[in-house]
């Protein structure tokens, strides 16, 4: 436990130095504040583009605060998931490649040990950068647009940060079984789209599919519905989590280095 | 909708404009501080200071080597 | 008594045996070579040693290991290529390697000190280790492979990569380290192993070619050598093409040139007097002729290349 501890700070202070945990929560705030901002100032923006006949009425129907949130939602699943891809897809396959890996694991480390620290400083990150970036949007919907009711927000939010945990999860694990990162971004960002298709293709068959999550998530915003699919749902993604973390410290114990 | 009163474009656009501004700052310390880039130092603060939002993102992405 | 004690340690990648079946010890407070060239297996037994390969075969046993304890605890293990992160101080990264090794905040800290005072770069110890060069790293790879006072300290070819003084200097560290630790290191130069260690254990194709004391080594495999240099006139180098070509039972082992000549012998006296009278009936310009033994660098380079 205290050599966790130790590697997570190490992780944190990493994340610090190289400026992770400012940029990542910053463009998460913005991309937060983005939607309701647009949605607000939109039939402005329309009306100043001049290129209306003369007396033209434009009929935009204001949407509720919670659609707007949802909305917020569906940026994080482009922007946010290739952020969160992008900043973790070198989080194990760095250390390897450069050798630093061997260094750590040839002192009393576990390898569990090891790849636990990495994937609980992304959560950590990707937890802090998600619930900032959201709460702006609330703030700004809330001003803007109109109330919010607090128990669908709460709810989604949780929803969604499962999803963003699965997303960064497996990213770890793309990078734990893959040496290049690029690689490992490519193929956490494929194997999350396919998911994602796959659900939406085969409802039926992929119910409790964790691509269900993002869905889930903003409908929860608007209903406030928790009921039992949605457990079985996240029940599943902790599972499917719990496997690729085991996956990647099975791949690292295989291999700690290159040059073997 | 109303006008957009001064008063409102103070207190909803300025501190996101304030956040955008610190997020390219902050690339730019990063850029002059990395020990190196994938390609020119140069290059990167024109793209940082220039391409709104996605400069410094693509930056703190795929601007540094090794740190 | 024995420290480690290995056991037809095997390795293989696919279908290649980098280690084959080798067995040794190292006695507690010895100083032991693994002399090889590359190639040899050298750093994948290291590796084995470390934990950070799995032998496919073989038993490796530790002394004064507590049961069910990590044998990681007891090692100190410096790569070829040391690698830290580079965003730290030497500072920090001896005290991560500490707090890792069990050591708390303090007590960490104060470790980390006195090890950058130990291998004499306290001066950059603040410093970004990006910023350090090749020497300091393994200054820096040295002082945390130390960082837990271990039993066994694994130096990994610890000074090929440096320049000759970054060499020197780490060497002299390694001369005062030994007698503190039992240390095993690789090495593709005879010399520093001849320099610093009591046992060789000399590597070739996974497979121990030879092991011992290097005093004893030298001694079981020192043999006569006659070195016969001559003038390059005709009649020399007749003599000695005519020499060359009859059998005589002392000869172990001959080069010739067309001006000379170089042999190890089994019974010195026969050959030195045996050669003196032919040389000075047939009117030889000899130029030289020496009479020495075998080096051990002849003896390394029969085994590594035999």
């Amino acid at each position: 436990m205290n050599t966790f501890f130790v590697l997570y700070r190490k992780e944190l202070l990493e994340m610090l130095r190289n400026y992770k945990w400012i940029w990542v929560p910053l463009v998460f705030i913005l991309l937060g504040a983005m939607q309701p901002v647009t949605t607000y100032f939109l039939p402005q923006i329309l009306a100043g583009a001049g290129n209306m006949p003369e007396g033209a009425v434009i009929e935009i129907p204001t949407p509720q605060g919670s659609e707007v949130l949802a909305q917020t939602l569906q940026q994080y699943n482009t922007l946010g998931v290739l952020i969160i891809t992008l900043s973790f897809m070198a989080v194990i396959s760095g250390e390897r490649n450069s050798g630093t890996a061997a260094m750590i694991l040839v002192k009393p480390v576990s390898y569990t040990t090891f790849v636990l620290s990495k994937w609980s400083a992304m959560l950590s990150l990707t937890a802090v950068a998600f619930t900032a970036g959201y709460a702006v949007s609330l703030y700004y919907t809330n001003i803007l647009i109109g109330d919010v009711g607090a128990g669908g927000f709460w709810k989604s939010l949780l929803i969604y940060m499962i999803w963003l945990l699965f997303v960064g999860t497996l990213t770890v694990t793309s990078s734990a079984l893959l040496r290049s990162p690029g690689g490992a971004a490519f193929t956490a960002l494929g194997a999350t789209a396919v998911l994602a298709i796959a659900t939406s293709l085969f409802p039926k068959a992929m119910a409790w599919s964790p691509g269900k999550l993002t869905g889930l998530a903003a409908q929860s915003m608007q209903t406030g519905l928790w009921d039992e699919k949605t457990w079985m749902v996240v029940l599943l993604s902790f599972v499917i989590v719990a496997l690729m973390i085991m996956i990647s410290v099975l791949a690292l114990r295989s291999k700690p280095s290159l040059d073997n | 909708m109303d006008q957009i009163t001064n008063e409102m474009l103070w207190t909803i656009i300025a501190p996101l404009a304030g956040l955008q501004f610190l997020l390219a700052i902050i690339a730019l310390v990063a850029c002059a501080r990395a020990e190196s880039t994938r390609g020119p130092k140069w290059m990167w603060v024109l793209i940082i200071l220039f391409v709104n939002l996605l400069g410094p993102i693509a930056f703190f992405v795929a601007g540094r080597r090794n740190e | 008594m024995a420290l480690v004690q290995v056991e037809q340690l095997t390795k293989t990648f696919g279908s290649t045996r980098a280690v084959d079946g080798i067995s040794f010890a190292i006695g507690q407070g010895r100083c032991a070579a693994l002399l090889g060239p590359n190639g040899a297996g050298k750093t994948t037994t290291i590796r084995m040693l470390t934990g950070l390969l799995t032998p496919t075969s073989g038993k490796i046993q530790f002394q004064e290991l507590r049961p069910g304890a990590d044998i990681r605890s007891v090692i100190g293990y410096l790569p070829q290529i040391p690698s830290f992160y580079g965003w730290m101080s030497g500072h920090e990264f001896l005290t991560l390697a500490g707090r890792l090794h069990g050591l708390r905040g303090k007590a960490a800290v104060k470790r980390s000190d006195e090890l950058l005072e130990r291998v004499g770069i306290a001066g950059a110890g603040r410093r970004k280790i990006a910023g350090y060069s090749g020497g300091m790293k393994q200054r820096l790879g040295l002082a945390q492979a130390l960082v837990q006072r271990p039993k066994l300290l694994a130096l990994d070819e610890p000074v090929s990569a440096l320049d000759p003084v970054g060499r020197r200097e780490v060497l002299e560290l390694l001369r005062e380290l030994k007698h503190e630790t039992t240390v095993l290191f690789s090495t593709h130069v005879l010399h520093d192993a001849e320099e610093l260690c009591d046992d060789v254990l000399i590597v070739r194709d996974g497979k121990i070619a030879l092991q011992g004391a290097i005093g004893d080594i030298r001694a079981q495999h020192q043999k006569p050598v006659l070195l016969l240099q001559t003038e390059a006139d005709e009649v020399s180098k007749r003599w000695l093409a005519e020499w060359n070509l009859r059998e005589r039972p002392y000869i172990v082992d001959k080069e010739s040139a067309e001006d000379r000549l170089r042999l190890v012998v089994s019974d010195i006296d026969t050959a030195r007097s045996e050669l003196l009278e032919e040389l000075s009936r047939s009117q030889v310009k000899v130029r030289r002729l020496e009479i020495g033994h075998t080096s051990l660098e002849d003896l390394f380079m029969k085994v590594v290349t035999g």
